[in-house]
């Protein structure tokens, strides 16, 4: 085995110590992070960038649209009045109660042997108050005056009935008369009286007819 | 390996060097964008729903729009049946008129009281309506059409009394509330 001798140990010893120099390792350590953190710097910058882009956006998105939305919050407010003004306006016209079939069905039952001599009818006018009032006066003549206004009270109530929730009638008046009247040639006592019926309108209001059309119960029946 | 004071020393002065890269870092460069971005993100978070509701409002405007017409078609229908000028002008010329049409004679009509109504641009006027002379039947016929050809009027009070001279005809007065323009 030759003998190897190596002149240059020192040199390489201090090439190697230069290499492994600490202060060189650490810089060499440092400039790596900071070019890791320049890299990160440039990947959030451009995040950033492209967030901020998109906010812009939206700001003048907004910006466009803000005063679109008021205009359209207050027409819808507009809108809302007008078709809540129509929506009362319709319960208003259907609420009415109509007198027409009523006088109809007063005039319907009144036999021959009762005169009229007044009907009134009174409605509330408002939505609030349900009960109107019918009144009917007049004189009835039969054998027997005061049951033949009775049975004008019995009838008119279940005739009423069949056209409002609730009906009651209470005599105001019932006299018999000295007054007699000839009737199919004979000669019957008379009685007069005065009727009051209180009627419950509302739920009888709920089939009342569209506005500006025909009743149901129109003239015709009324002229029969 | 045993380092030596000046190598020692360097190691300190590149640590020293590392900190103040890593504060400036943070401090001046990544954190101004970081807060920007942090606060962009909140904008955007706080102006896509305001966005998205504004777009729906808008839309939603829309289809009323489309739907109003039908709707309020009553309440303009009625509106535009109401003569403009002052009631106390048309109006008793009117029912006189309607009366006299339907054979229906020397039919007055005078004014009761006027209120507001709860219908915005309205107001309620009462009228008494007197009919010296009619027959019943007659009477019921014209209530009966003047119900229903006059959505806006409302019958309160209908008084029917027997005329003692002519036992054929009556007297009739009506209450009738009409809905006007204020």
């Amino acid at each position: 085995m030759p003998i190897h001798v190596n002149l240059y140990h020192e040199v390489q010893r201090q090439d190697l110590a230069r290499r492994r120099d600490p202060l060189r390792l650490a810089m060499l350590a440092v400039l790596l992070i900071a070019i890791g953190f320049v890299v990160n710097y440039f990947i959030v910058l451009e995040r950033s960038h492209s967030i901020g882009v998109r906010f812009a956006a939206l700001n003048e998105q907004w910006s466009k649209i803000s005063p679109q939305a008021k205009a359209a919050k207050a027409r819808q407010d507009e809108l809302n009045n007008e078709i809540a003004a129509s929506d009362a306006m319709l319960k208003t016209v259907e609420s009415r109660l109509y007198w027409a079939p009523v006088l109809d069905q007063v005039l319907k039952t009144i036999p021959s042997s009762v005169q009229l001599l007044h009907v009134g009818a009174d409605s509330p006018g408002n939505d609030r108050d349900t009960i109107s009032t019918l009144t009917v006066s007049g004189i009835s003549s039969a054998a027997e005056p005061r049951k033949e206004a009775e049975a004008v009270r019995i009838a008119l109530e279940k005739n009423l009935e069949t056209r409002f929730k609730h009906v009651t009638s209470v005599f105001k008046e019932l006299d018999d008369s000295d007054q007699f009247v000839l009737l199919n040639g004979r000669r019957l006592p008379t009685a007069t009286f005065s009727l009051e019926f209180q009627i419950e309108v509302r739920d009888a209001v709920a089939d009342a007819s569209v506005p500006g059309a025909p009743h149901k119960e129109s003239s015709s029946e009324a002229a029969e | 390996m045993k380092l030596e004071q000046e190598q020692i020393k360097k190691i300190g002065l590149a640590g020293l060097v590392l900190g103040a890269l890593l504060y400036g870092y943070f401090a001046y460069l990544l954190g101004p964008v970081q807060e920007n971005e942090q606060k962009a993100n909140s904008g955007i978070a706080a102006l896509e729903p305001q966005i998205a509701d504004a777009k729906k409002q808008i839309v939603t405007t829309a289809d009323l729009e489309k739907k109003a017409p039908a709707a309020t078609a009553l309440l303009n229908g009625l509106k535009n049946s109401i003569p403009d000028g002052a009631p106390i002008a048309w109006f008793p010329p009117k029912i006189a008129d309607y009366f006299k049409a339907r054979g229906i004679q020397k039919v007055t009509t005078h004014l009761v009281s006027t209120t507001p109504d709860d219908m915005p641009g309205f107001r309620r006027m009462v009228w008494s309506v007197d009919v010296p002379k009619v027959e019943f039947v007659p009477l019921g016929i014209a209530i009966s059409n003047l119900e229903n050809t006059e959505p806006l009027l409302t019958v309160l009070n209908v008084t029917v009394d027997a005329v003692r001279d002519d036992a054929q005809y009556q007297h009739a007065t009506l209450v009738v509330s009409t809905l006007v323009k204020s």
